[in-house]
């Protein structure tokens, strides 16, 4: 990731005039789903671009080091090598942007990416993921402990009560001292953007929360997820943001974004909405379990013009 | 491994991540051409029409130029072949119940459904707009028009009792236009029984296709016949006897000739001018969902054509910063691709934006780089045009955004309404009462809150001013092709030799005829403006005779300048009365009918003096007092909540008054018809002025006592004169926003051909005398329908 966003004094102005209008971004939703979309060659750069983007995933209560240890491996190896040398891709080092895990699991994660001898980052939640519903203590404890581990990005969520009572001071501190607890390493500040009521709520939550660092819209544990039209309010609160600070800030998706399809959806999403300075790992992350390997059977129909049989591609 | 597909560029796009060309084959359209040898002729009857030695023009694909097929010109021959199959097919079709009617429409929804890729790739292919637009926009709306229209034709016989289909309908359509234009017009007059003969401009399949598709169905192959031909077949289709009404679609100039050609003709006119659409930007809008609005309005191949923006003051830097950013996002290019936002119009769309923007730069404004590259025309956003120049006041063309700042919404209203044309418009506000205040104030035929280019066939969608007034859409769409039954045909009522520059111009002199003899007292002398009686400007009168030729007395003789007065007194009493409740009104109507109860005996005795029995008499005068209570307690009920498939939130059908209505009563019933005409256009909130039956415009003068102590200034005003002379005057009013015209046919044309200059709705009875002592001739609900218009507001709701 690029350098840390220093962040910015918190000025409640730029969230005191802010009109969301339901509906029209509803249908703007639809529609940029039926607007764009890329075919042949281009679908199959863009797929493998979007592998790039992918936060692999796990965060289930019966995570072991043997799990993880197969998802580090498929982190470094996402796609096939003969179907990489195909597209003439094998020399690109294509990895996933990152691994994300369970605190308890980074250490694990370290271990098995060292041992597949690569850098990839290991991104691990912490500040009482998935509800924040604990102490303020203990969750920024939880965030030095995951670093301490070697966890260089940290996933935070933001406590949703300071939102729905509207206590956005409270809300700019929190993620100001998860920031700090975070030292060097970079940090996500996950929104849960289906428990913010409404959209409005969901672009001052976004200001406010970039005032510190990097947003991502949900836990991928809330009933609604990751969905068009909530991203498309919170990436136009970050072009707001950059215009007013001059300052870049990174957007992840998180939850329900299961095929490869939908992935090419989420692309074209940050290009038209951001641009393409967006399309960096730096800047746009996809939190992802599952979308890894309906793109590697794209990639393989993309190649071979057959559908690929489960046995065919590596389990992660 | 097997042999590999890939290319060399993925490496390529890996880096740029640009989008790629997202083709859809066109393959089946060409079929389709080749099944008629790549030479179209037209549909008429259910068959192919091809006749020998036409002219041919060629079918272009608008990007490559390359040679589609041929399109045979039709001559005034072909279209009286097809008016004759449509009048063929009129019997039978419109003899059938409706539930008949609902199921050949349904059965026709189904064929589309099953043809569709056929038919939206030749559409895009053809008019090389975007295919993503045809196909989830046009094709399923077509179908949805389809069912929708199916239902009403349905339930015919009990919902629109009282009304029969007009005939065969002259349909004309303009030089770009999509199918869907068509669909929206066929299914009401096919539903309600009438046949229709469509004119395409040359080189459009697409309408082929679907008649033959109508056509192939079997039993009334008739029922829609598609003549592809230029634009001087226009006056002949119009002119041919068979037809009952010309349905007109297209620029205001051409409807506005044809308004004038077709004066005194036997058919009606309905017209839907103009692409032009607006979209006002409050500060307390959400911008970048409003941008979105102007995309859909103007830069997505959804709309026609171009869009007025005016942005308040203090929003104006964002807005458009935004409106830059995205129009720098948008993609032009192949209509059959994709992925695409804008597809090409062809040359003609391409000079028509060009000069306009070429002319508005000369005149000031800021527009960016004319491209020259064609044939793709980018969104252009025009700023700082000066509000007076020339390019201010014309139609915006596709794909132009013409911005403007205001400062208040009162000031967004003035300027909105200050065009000619009244189309669709949307505001954008996220306070509820300042949008309500806007879609109410704005004077056009749609109102979107928050919106922009919804569209449903519930939802009725038309237009006001010069705009044109007819409806498609809706109840409105099916009372355009209906007319009340057992109504006397309308015929043509045309005299070649009346000439429009004098007709009423000048006024015979009167001269004194002798004593008065009339009963005391007399009604008060002079010409009652704004509340109160004037001396006419001319300082000179006109004696009325009574039944036996005895001088009655004397009435002022009006002029342009009383009509003129007489309009700005009701002009300035207009908003006061449009902005009082329906029950406020009712009770002044119920006021004056209480009023002319208690003037009975007098009323009766003038109508006496003028021939009618006593008995008679007082029955008029009680008629005409039932009259004015039946329309106050009428106006309680109008306007009413639509629901809309895949919109959360209601449509508002809302009957808005006219403006100021000019009426010309009859010379019979000199009272009921002056009080049967009066009450329903004072009811619906509209101001009036009247003349009077010439023959006696005693009555209405005794009424006007009433109203001079009963309403406020200005409601009613009454000119007496000669008539000819004051309907020259009221016709040609720019101002006058509808007029009523009963009388003679001459009088009639006249009304007509002058009415296209601001294109006011007319409604002339040609000669025709009414029975207005019938409950459906003088109080139906033709009246209701005539007296107010329509305008559908959208509140699309959700938080």
């Amino acid at each position: 990731m690029s350098a840390h966003n220093r962040g910015t004094e918190l000025d409640l102005s730029w969230i005191s005039k802010i009109q969301v209008n339901h509906p029209a971004v509803l249908r703007r939703a639809e529609q940029i789903q039926a607007r764009r979309t890329v075919k042949k060659e281009w679908q199959a750069a863009w797929l493998l671009k979007a592998v790039t983007f992918i936060d692999l995933t796990t965060l289930s209560g019966d995570d072991t080091s043997s799990n993880i240890q197969r998802l580090c491996y498929k982190a470094k190896y996402p796609i096939r090598e003969d179907l990489l040398k195909a597209l003439n891709m094998h020399d690109k080092g294509i990895t996933t942007a990152a691994v994300c895990v369970y605190p308890a699991r980074v250490c694990d994660a370290v271990k098995a990416l060292k041992a597949a001898g690569c850098n990839i980052p290991v991104a691990s939640v912490a500040a009482g993921f998935p509800a924040g519903q604990t102490h303020l203590k203990t969750r920024l404890e939880e965030i030095r402990l995951a670093v301490e581990d070697g966890a260089t990005e940290i996933d935070v969520v933001i406590n949703r009560s300071l939102v729905l009572t509207g206590q956005w001071e409270a809300l700019y501190d929190e993620i100001r001292q998860f920031r700090k607890a975070c030292g060097e390493a970079h940090l996500k500040t996950i929104l849960a953007t289906g428990e913010l009521g409404t959209l409005t709520n969901v672009y001052k939550a976004s200001m406010i929360a970039m005032m510190a660092d990097f947003i991502k819209t949900s836990t991928g544990k809330e009933t609604v997820n990751a969905t068009f039209p909530v991203a498309i309010v919170m990436l136009r609160a970050i072009r707001d943001f950059f215009w007013k600070t001059g300052n870049k800030i990174g957007f992840k998706p998180a939850g329900g974004i299961r095929s490869a399809k939908d992935s090419l959806a989420w692309l074209s999403l940050v290009k038209e909405e951001l641009g393409d300075e967006w399309l960096k790992p730096e800047l746009f992350r996809i939190g992802a379990s599952t979308l890894l390997s309906d793109i590697e059977r794209q990639i393989y129909h993309h190649v071979t013009g057959r559908y690929a049989a489960y046995h065919d591609l590596p389990m992660s | 491994m097997a042999a590999t597909r890939a290319g060399p560029r993925a490496r390529e796009i890996f880096t740029s991540l640009e989008y790629g060309p997202v083709p859809e084959s066109h393959a089946c359209a060409l079929a389709w051409l080749d099944t008629q040898d790549r030479c179209l002729g037209h549909y008429v009857n259910g068959k192919w029409l091809k006749p020998e030695h036409r002219n041919s023009v060629p079918c272009q694909d608008p990007i490559t130029g390359e040679n589609l097929a041929s399109c045979l010109q039709a001559q005034a021959e072909d279209v009286a072949a097809a008016v004759e199959a449509a009048r063929m097919a009129f019997k039978g079709w419109s003899a059938h119940p409706g539930v008949v009617r609902a199921q050949h429409l349904t059965r026709l929804a189904e064929v589309i459904q099953k043809h569709q890729r056929l038919l939206w790739t030749l559409e895009s292919l053809v008019t090389g707009r975007a295919v993503r637009e045809v196909r989830d926009g046009d094709v399923q709306l077509a179908q949805q028009l389809l069912h929708y229209h199916a239902i009403q034709a349905s339930t015919q016989e009990e919902a629109l009792a009282g009304w029969e289909p007009m005939g065969v309908i002259g349909l004309i359509l303009p030089p770009t236009f999509s199918f869907l234009e068509m669909m929206w017009r066929i299914c009401p007059a096919l539903a309600v029984g009438c046949t229709v003969v469509a004119l395409v401009p040359p080189a459009s399949p697409a309408p082929l296709l679907l008649a033959q598709l109508a056509g192939e169905l079997g039993p009334f192959p008739g029922i829609l016949n598609v003549l592809s031909g230029p634009a001087s077949l226009v006056p002949i289709l119009a002119s041919q006897p068979g037809i009952r009404k010309v349905a007109f679609c297209g620029a205001p100039e051409e409807g506005r000739a044809l308004r004038r050609s077709l004066a005194g003709e036997c058919a009606e006119l309905g017209l839907a001018l103009g692409t032009e659409s607006l979209l006002l930007l409050t500060d307390t809008a959400d911008v970048d969902s409003a941008v979105e609005g102007v995309v859909d309005a103007a830069w997505s191949d959804r709309g026609p054509g171009g869009l007025r923006l005016l942005i308040q003051e203090s929003v104006w830097d964002e807005a458009m910063r935004r409106l830059q950013e995205r129009m720098g996002r948008l993609r032009s290019g192949r209509g059959l691709d994709g992925a695409v936002d804008m597809g090409a119009r062809g040359a003609a769309a391409c000079d028509l934006v060009q000069r306009f923007v070429r002319e508005a730069q000369s005149q000031g404004a800021q527009a960016g780089d004319v491209p020259s590259e064609r044939p793709f025309y980018p969104p252009t956003l025009v700023s700082n045009l000066p509000p007076a120049s020339p390019c201010a006041q014309v139609e915006v063309p596709w794909p132009v955004v013409v911005a403007s700042p205001f400062r208040t919404a009162k000031e967004a209203l003035l300027v909105a309404n200050g065009t000619p044309r009244g189309g669709s418009a949307s505001v954008w506000s996220e306070r509820l009462g300042q949008a309500l205040e806007l879609g109410y104030g704005l004077q056009v035929g749609t109102v979107w809150i928050n919106a922009h280019g919804l569209r449903d066939p519930s939802v009725p969608t038309g237009g006001c001013k010069e705009s044109g007034c007819s409806w498609h859409g809706g109840p409105d769409g099916l009372y355009e092709y209906l007319r009340p039954s057992g109504t006397p045909a309308r015929l043509s009522c045309l005299s070649k030799n009346l000439n429009y520059d004098t007709f009423g111009l000048a006024v015979p002199s009167t001269l004194p005829a002798g004593p008065e003899i009339g009963p005391s007292p007399a009604p008060p002398y002079g010409l009652f403006v704004g509340g109160r009686f004037q001396a006419p400007g001319a300082r000179s009168s006109r004696p009325i005779r009574d039944s036996s030729g005895n001088l009655h007395g004397y009435v002022a003789e009006g002029g342009a300048k009383d009509i003129r007065g007489a309009v700005e007194a009701a002009h300035q009493a207009f908003p006061g009365w449009a902005g009082q409740s329906p029950g406020a009104r009712a009770a002044l109507l119920w006021a004056l009918a209480a009023a002319l109860e208690r003037r009975k005996s007098t009323l009766a005795s003038r109508l006496e003096r003028q021939g009618a029995e006593l008995k008679a008499a007082e029955a008029e005068v009680e008629l005409s007092a039932r009259r004015l209570r039946a329309w106050g307690a009428r106006v309680q009920a109008q306007g009413h909540t639509l629901q809309v498939a895949g919109l959360r939130g209601p449509v508002l059908r809302l009957r808005e008054p006219l403006g100021v209505l000019a009426v010309v009563c009859p010379d019979e019933w000199p009272l009921l018809a002056f009080v049967s005409l009066l009450a329903p256009a004072l009811a619906y909130g509209n101001t009036v002025v009247m003349v009077p039956s010439a023959a006696c415009p005693l009555l209405a003068l005794e009424v006007c006592q009433d109203m001079a102590t009963v309403f406020p200034a200005g409601l009613a005003n009454v000119v007496t004169g000669d008539r000819d002379h004051l309907t020259r005057c009221l016709a040609l009013h720019q101002d006058v926003q509808a007029m009523w015209y009963f009388g003679s046919a001459q009088g009639s044309q006249f009304v007509e051909w002058a009415s296209a200059g601001n294109l006011k709705p007319v409604w002339a009875s040609r000669g025709c005398p009414r029975a207005w002592d019938q409950e459906a001739e003088g109080a139906g609900p033709e009246l209701g329908l005539r007296v107010a218009r329509t305008k559908a507001l959208w509140l699309p709701m959700g938080d």
